[in-house]
């Protein structure tokens, strides 16, 4: 086999880089378009974990202790009651 | 002291609508009645077409419920993880094995013999539940009932909602001897008879208490009680046993800033039963215990009864 010129081994390694640099480039751009086809034709589901506690919501629902009454009841000294709290 | 007083049947239990300003008191009943329909259809357990009923019925698949049954059953499992699952929405099938399977104004007071399955309950643990996408699952043969926080959250929707509607002062709501409060509260604070039974009319003889804000649930054994067989059943079920209490205590009753939060507190305590005051006590509630022997214990801030020095 005869051997290359310097001039020969240039333009071959500057052919083969310009080769490499499009099939890059064109792998690149079939990614980029088959995902955006893919992200356009399926707008996919959200989902959420179901648990066995209320995980937010109301502050009702979600508070981890028992709320106090801000002023403790006092004494009805004299006088009737004008709501009755018992069983039902 | 002078309030306004509306009263009328809802929900299988009496509602009281009080207002410090007798000409808010239609505004307030329109908006409570709005409320109460509305957990009427969302959570009653006795309604075929009630969406309670429905998620019921699926077994085993995710559904999205309403967003005021979502509130329910994230109030219910607060409830039931608070107090360790003493408060379980988990008891229905149990309640109605004892004989509790209807509306209770259509169940027999006395019939013959029942056999009493015991046994854990399905618990609450078993329910998944995701908040903000109102999704739940119950595993087959799961069932919730919602009727004793549902009560109290009922009462606490409706005196916000009573609130709102009206221009100005306070405004109380009673669910079957369950209270909510909201807004300015008369001169003194609003004046509760603490009785074991809620139809005890309120100047009867009794303790009065001055409630200033918050609320007050009360939870007893004594009453929505029937007999099969002769043995007397009641409601309250304690859901190690699958089987009604049959703790130390007929008759508990407590202050907290909420109803619902009055209401899990009350209804822990009976199912608690020794426990209860050691519960009570590290959670600062004042509360009222009435043993079955009639021994009255008064925890934390309950003003003692007129006469005596606390």
């Amino acid at each position: 086999m005869k051997a290359l010129t310097p001039i020969e081994r240039d333009r071959g390694l500057q052919r083969l880089r310009r080769l490499t640099f499009g099939a890059a480039a064109g792998a690149l751009m079939a990614v980029l378009g088959i995902s955006y086809v893919a992200a356009a034709s399926y707008a996919g589901k959200a989902t959420s974990t179901l648990t066995s506690t209320a995980s937010t919501g109301s502050q009702s629902s979600t508070s981890s202790d028992l709320q106090s009454s801000a002023q403790a009841p006092s004494t009805g000294s004299s006088g009737t009651g004008t709501v009755t709290s018992g069983g039902s | 002291m002078s309030v306004a007083v509306k009263s009328w049947e809802a929900l299988g239990t009496s509602v009281h609508v009080l207002t410090t300003d007798p000409d808010q008191l239609a505004a307030a009943e329109t908006a409570v009645r709005g409320i109460l329909q509305d957990v009427d259809v969302a959570c009653s357990r006795f309604r075929h077409d009630s969406d309670l009923s429905r998620l019921n019925a699926t077994g085993n698949r995710v559904v999205e419920v309403s967003p005021l049954l979502a509130s329910a059953i994230g109030t219910a499992l607060r409830a039931a993880r608070i107090t360790n699952g003493a408060v379980d929405p988990t008891v229905g099938p149990a309640l109605a094995r004892a004989g509790y399977d209807d509306d209770f104004s259509r169940i027999a007071a006395d019939g013959g013999p029942i056999t009493l399955r015991g046994g854990h309950v399905p618990g609450w643990q078993a329910i998944r539940f995701d908040h903000p996408s109102r999704s739940v699952l119950l595993p087959a043969g799961v069932e919730l009932d919602l009727g004793s926080t549902g009560k109290a959250l009922a009462a606490d929707l409706s005196a916000s909602a009573a609130l709102t509607t009206i221009a100005a002062g306070g405004v109380l709501v009673s669910l079957g001897g369950d209270l909510a409060t909201a807004g300015t509260p008369p001169e003194g604070g609003w004046r509760v008879l603490i009785a074991e039974d809620n139809r005890v009319v309120p100047d009867s003889e009794g303790q009065v208490i001055c409630l200033h804000d918050g609320s007050v649930a009360t939870s007893s054994t004594t009453i929505r009680r029937w007999t099969r067989g002769g043995a007397v059943l009641h409601h309250i079920i304690d859901p190690v046993t699958g089987l009604p209490t049959t703790g130390p205590w007929r008759t508990a009753t407590v202050v907290a800033g909420t109803c619902v939060d009055a209401n899990i507190a009350a209804t822990a305590a009976i199912v608690l039963g020794e426990a209860a005051i050691e519960w009570l006590h590290a959670r600062r509630l004042p509360a009222k215990l009435v043993g079955k022997d009639g021994t009255i214990h008064h925890l934390g801030r309950w003003p003692a009864p007129e006469g005596i020095t606390a």
